[in-house]
């Protein structure tokens, strides 16, 4: 737990402070289903799962447009996805499809469940001009460090 | 290569073939029961101890997915019974519900060598194999439900008892049934209502027929095909006092219907502790708890005067247990009287409403718990035939099946009952008639119910329950030389003897010793075959597929089990039931 | 149509927990060229079995995958297993039955842990019914009678596509016209696909389904409420649902991981069971788990026949004990406790969080599957296996319990064997080994 906060906490204060606070929560969509199916290192699931949906007004305070690059950080660490409209989403809460891209950021404490805490996770999102959103083989091995 | 084995000098007791007691040797060759073996087979000297065939339980729920969720849900009840895996052995847990393995390991070496699950919802069939292939050591059977299915109700609703034995024959055929089980018929349909049915002439919803009709319908049915098991019923009402009445007016309710060929019984009235309360003899009875007295006696007495019907016990024995039944609104009952969790289990349109299982402990103490405690063996020692009547717990509803050499104690032992009644609350006494009775069951009888008696009721006595020549060679040596004990005066000698075979052979193989399992072959299921007219086959497929695929949620061709799953395990019986008009 | 064609009807999907048993798929040349009836996931499913597969078993030298025999892989997977003291098995979701028994004998014989993935989807919701059972829904029963259908933290329309047509949407013996015999409603943090289709949406404010849950069950007791709203809906309309719900001919509450996942978890499970427990005292209520894999359901179940308990059990001391939180996988990665991890039919790498992943890149993984997948691309051993449902037979298990036979359509990929017979083989080398 302490390495995990310490390094979020790092990352955090790399950033500039033009960000949104944000509830991120994960699951499933049709299109993660069919990436899934397809294959896991398919363009489409790689389409499917590395984007994070938000409403309009979120992407205006970023400034950015529908397909730019952001930044989502948690306490666990961050991640860069592209931004996407989705025009049912209210403001304050994101969803990123569950995915390599969600775990990045998500933590692994299950409080005696087994269960760890996928949905409703206090993140921040900035805007991430200029960065590459990685591959799914490489945000798996800047997970574990491995490719 | 001729398997052979040679039981000397064993105490027998087989019923079926008359012998209660005699010194007798046991010849066995490839798994049957023969005159002679050669010089060259296997002998075991049993130096006078007691041989009985191997035991054969006829209600026990050791299967299904009610027995899958209340194991899932009670974690607790494992717990503390683990069982460690040995070289032969799988690993596994107890208590009320244990894991497959233990379920097959445990029954082995108390001597059973048959037991049939007694309520298998048709349309999960699959699973029930599925999970027989990891109950070691025993045969089996499955009894599928009848008795809430809308398929049913609609012949029922037409009157059309050809059309229903076409029903139960395909059912019995395509899943792999041994008869015809009947569980609150119509009640559990209503709770799809969030209602009950109590009384035999009340109207099931949605169809405008009546309990009475859908028992009689289906023992019609289960007579014209000539099931070799009669139909099983669980009646409406259970749980509630005074319901001894409801009970017999089930009885005299199908007591006309001519058995198939003559045969004089034709139902199975099943765990009867759960539906023979009466009502204490009171100007302010009210059909409460605190009013509850045996209905055992009574029952006995209907039952020595009608012919027509074989009862299980379903004895309560105190401790933990976990009720289970096909009777869904019973289980709400006792959920919101007991508050304990309540799983209810919906089964599409052959149960809707559904099965039940709520975890209960029967307490000694416990007025109502004590006369429970009290019914079936009032009953037992009243009734003048042993051959009708079955000792079992209904496991686990009434206490696990390994409670069963204390229940033999209290049927061998007045002493036994004299030290429990004092044990258990006073109403054991005051409102039933047990304490009275001088009745000890002989070795001979409890060889009748623990073995020929539900061989015979299930229809397998050609094979099973005795030790005469042609018998699968099932058998069970006991630690006792009986002409050297009085057990009724040692009830712990009882449980003793009765808790650990000294030798369980089934199949000609020997299985457990001295409570240790040795092997762990998967036994036979034995299923039932109503081969009937071309015309009647081809009327119930055609009819079953529209029926089918029109109410439930997955399609008539995938509703079958598959061989892949039977053909290894399958015991088919098939029988000639042309006879039926299609 | 010639002999290398050949039409399989009533085919049963093995995608999600919906087991859709109604599809119609073409077979032509060896290969599937077309799903009707299924959903675009079942089709992808179908027709892109063959995309991205395993194809020959590797092991790791020097870093790299290299294609290797599966004996060699095989004595390789021994080699790892009978090493490791903690060893975990894992998966199991997304392959038949039998399979699963096999799994279960390796880790008994290993003395290891073995869990499936219902500990990161529904293993909230056994813990939920462990402690107040289950009123559990069938979907025929659903189909024939709901007049009330919630969707709670569930998006079907995604998750399972063909749930809401099928089952609810669908005509029903006493239900008559699907569009007005009966209301849907979904309860939500988002405003989602399925939400879009229901009658009624509620937006619930994220984590605060246990208090909404728990007030409802107060509201219905007749408890009355000193606050004005409560997870961003008012009291008053809360009530008025309540008061719609006693009323219903028959409800069924279907959950998602929107409810087993959030802020919890197994307490808003608790609170869902207690709350439909109640309302049978008024009126018919169900509810029902929407499984995610097709036979994750299955897992629970030959997992509770077979070891007494449905996921998260240990064979350390030669006997199942069971402990969620303990011997689940993530907590036993995440712990760092495992040290070797036997994968079947399930993607960790690709839904694992951060702190179990990196403990996976610290330990050897065998991993059985299909396809190239997450984990492939971490494991020491890669085993591929037949595709169940498409390329073996098994049985599996419906979201309400229902078994379904899973029928085999094509051969598998040359050499390559279904997860029980690798399994199987496996079992028998370690058993050698151990003794």
């Amino acid at each position: 737990m302490q390495l995990e906060n310490a390094n979020g906490l790092g990352e955090v204060l790399k950033m500039s402070a033009v960000g949104v606070d944000v509830l991120l929560t994960s699951g499933r969509t049709l299109k993660q289903g069919r990436g899934m199916e397809i294959g896991k290192l398919s363009s489409d699931y790689f389409d499917a799962v590395s984007i994070c949906e938000m409403d309009e007004s979120t992407l205006k305070v970023l400034g950015i447009e529908d397909g730019d690059p952001v930044r989502v950080e948690t306490d666990i660490g961050s991640v860069v996805v592209f931004g996407k409209h989705d025009r049912r989403a209210e403001p304050g809460v994101v969803f990123i499809p569950c995915g390599p891209y969600a775990n990045a950021v998500t933590g692994s404490d299950t409080l005696e469940s087994g269960m760890p805490g996928y949905k409703s996770i206090p993140a921040r999102v900035f805007p991430a001009k200029g960065e590459t959103v990685p591959t799914v083989e490489e945000i798996l091995a800047e997970m574990v460090g491995v490719g | 290569m001729t398997k052979e084995m040679l039981l000397t000098n064993g105490r027998v007791y087989d019923p079926m073939n008359r012998v209660d007691g005699e010194q007798k040797d046991i010849a066995i060759s490839d798994g049957k029961i023969v005159e002679r073996v050669s010089g060259k087979a296997k002998t075991i000297d049993l130096k006078g101890r007691m041989v009985m065939a191997g035991g054969i339980d006829m209600h026990s729920h050791i299967v299904g997915s009610k027995l899958g969720f209340g194991r899932a849900m009670c974690p607790e009840d494992h717990r503390k019974d683990p069982v460690p895996k040995t070289k032969v052995t799988r690993g596994g847990v107890g208590y009320t519900m244990p894991n497959s393995y233990v379920i097959g390991y445990r029954y082995s070496a108390m001597g059973y060598t048959t037991v049939i699950e007694p309520a298998l919802p048709a349309l999960k069939a699959l699973g029930s194999w599925e999970e027989l292939e990891d109950v070691p050591c025993l045969d089996n059977g499955l009894l599928p439900l009848f008795c809430n299915s809308m398929i049913t109700f609609n012949y029922v609703k037409e009157k059309d008892i050809s059309g229903l034995a076409g029903y139960i024959a395909w059912i019995l055929r395509k899943v792999g049934g041994l008869g015809v089980k009947v569980v609150c018929p119509g009640g559990t349909y209503a709770w799809a209502h969030g209602r009950n049915v109590r009384e035999l002439d009340s109207e099931v919803p949605d169809w405008g027929i009546t309990p009475r009709e859908i028992i009689r319908g289906l023992t019609e049915a289960t007579e014209a095909l000539g099931l070799p098991h009669t139909m099983h019923l669980h009646p409406l009402n259970l749980g509630r006092v005074g319901n001894i009445k409801t009970t017999i007016e089930h009885l005299e309710a199908i007591k006309d219907i001519k058995g198939h060929k003559g045969r004089k019984q034709i139902c199975h009235l099943t765990h009867m502790s759960f539906e023979s309360l009466a009502m204490h003899e009171d100007e302010k009875a009210k059909p409460e708890w605190k009013w509850v007295s045996s209905g055992g006696l009574e029952l006995a007495e209907y039952a020595n005067k009608n012919k027509h019907f074989t009862v299980d016990l379903g004895q309560i024995t105190f401790g933990p247990a976990t009720t289970m039944t096909g009777d869904g609104p019973f289980q709400f009952t006792l959920y919101q009287m007991t508050k304990n969790k309540w799983a209810n289990i919906c089964v599409d349109v052959e149960m809707p409403g559904g099965a039940g299982v709520v975890p209960y402990f029967f307490d000694p103490k416990s007025p109502a718990n004590a006369v429970q405690w009290a019914i079936p063996l009032e009953f037992a020692l009243s009734v003048n035939d042993v051959w009708r009547v079955i000792m079992t717990t209904d496991h686990p509803n009434a206490g696990p099946f390994t409670k069963y050499p204390l229940v033999l104690s209290w049927l061998m032992s007045k002493k036994q009952r004299e030290i429990w009644l004092e044990k258990v609350h006073k109403f054991a006494t005051e409102r039933s008639t047990l304490a009275d009775i001088e009745r000890e069951w002989s070795l001979y009888e409890i060889a009748i119910t623990t073995r020929a008696a539900p061989a015979k009721i299930l229809g397998m006595h050609d094979v099973k329950g005795h030790l005469g020549i042609g018998a699968d060679a099932d058998v069970t040596v006991y630690d006792l030389d009986p002409t050297k004990t009085n057990l009724a005066d040692d009830p712990e000698k009882i449980i003793k003897t009765f808790g650990e075979s000294y030798l369980t052979i089934k199949g000609g193989e020997e299985i457990a010793k001295k409570g240790k399992i040795g092997r762990t072959p998967v036994g036979k299921v034995w299923t039932i075959h109503p081969e009937v007219s071309d015309e009647l086959w081809e009327r119930a497929n055609k009819e079953l597929e529209k029926m089918i695929n029109r109410w439930y949620a997955h399609s008539f061709d995938n509703y079958p089990v598959p061989e892949r799953y039977r053909e290894h395990l399958e015991q088919k019986v098939v029988i000639d039931s042309t006879s039926v008009s299609a | 149509m010639t002999e290398s064609e050949k039409v399989f009807q009533n085919v049963v999907c093995p995608f999600c927990g919906c087991l859709c048993d109604d599809l119609r798929i073409e077979v032509k040349d060896g290969k599937i060229v077309k799903n009707d009836e299924g959903c675009a996931i079942s089709k992808a499913k179908f027709l892109s079995h063959d995309e991205d597969r395993l194809s020959t078993p590797t092991i790791k030298r020097n870093g790299e995958h290299v294609e290797v025999s599966f004996d060699e892989a095989m004595k390789r997977a021994v080699e790892i297993l009978t090493a490791a003291r903690r060893p975990l098995v894992y998966g199991l979701s997304s392959t038949e039955n039998d399979a699963h028994r096999e799994a279960y004998k390796i880790a008994e014989t290993l003395g290891g842990v073995v869990d499936n993935t219902s500990s990161v989807c529904h293993g909230p919701t056994v813990l939920g019914v462990q402690e107040s059972g289950e009123a559990a829904g069938s979907l025929a029963e659903v189909k024939n009678r709901a007049d009330l259908v919630i969707y709670w933290g569930s998006n079907p329309q995604f998750a399972h596509p063909r749930h809401l047509s099928r089952y609810v949407r669908a005509e029903g013996e006493y239900i008559g016209d699907p569009k007005t015999g009966r209301k849907i409603w979904v309860f939500d943090i988002r405003k989602t696909i399925s939400a879009g289709v229901a009658d009624e949406f509620i937006r619930i404010e994220p984590g605060t389904d246990l208090e909404i849950l728990g007030a409802m069950r107060a509201i219905l007791r007749g408890h009355v409420l000193d606050i004005e709203e409560i997870g961003g809906i008012s009291v008053k309309s809360l009530t008025e649902m309540v008061e719609k719900m006693k009323e219903v001919k028959y409800g069924i509450l279907f959950f998602g991981l929107g409810l087993t996942q959030s802020k919890g978890r197994h307490r808003n499970i608790d609170a869902a069971v207690r709350l439909v427990q109640d309302l049978n005292t008024f009126a018919k209520w169900n509810m029902m788990p929407m499984r995610g894999h097709f036979n994750v359901a299955g897992a629970n179940k030959t997992s509770t026949w077979q070891t007494g308990y449905p996921f998260a059990v240990d064979y350390a001391r030669g006997y199942p004990r069971y402990q969620p939180g303990e011997y689940t996988a993530v907590d036993m990665l995440a712990r760092g406790e495992a040290d070797a991890l036997l994968n079947i039919a399930a993607d960790p790498a690709a839904h694992f969080p951060r702190r179990a992943l990196r403990h996976m890149a610290a330990i050897p993984i065998i991993n059985l599957d299909p396809k190239r997948n997450m984990t492939s691309l971490m494991a020491e051993v890669n085993l591929p296996a037949a595709m169940a449902g498409i390329e073996c037979d098994g049985a599996a298990q419906r979201m309400d319990g229902l078994p379904m036979y899973l029928k085999k359509l094509i051969d598998p990929p040359e050499g390559v064997l279904p997860d029980r017979d690798i399994l199987k083989t496996l079992h028998e080398k370690i058993a050698k080994e151990v003794g």
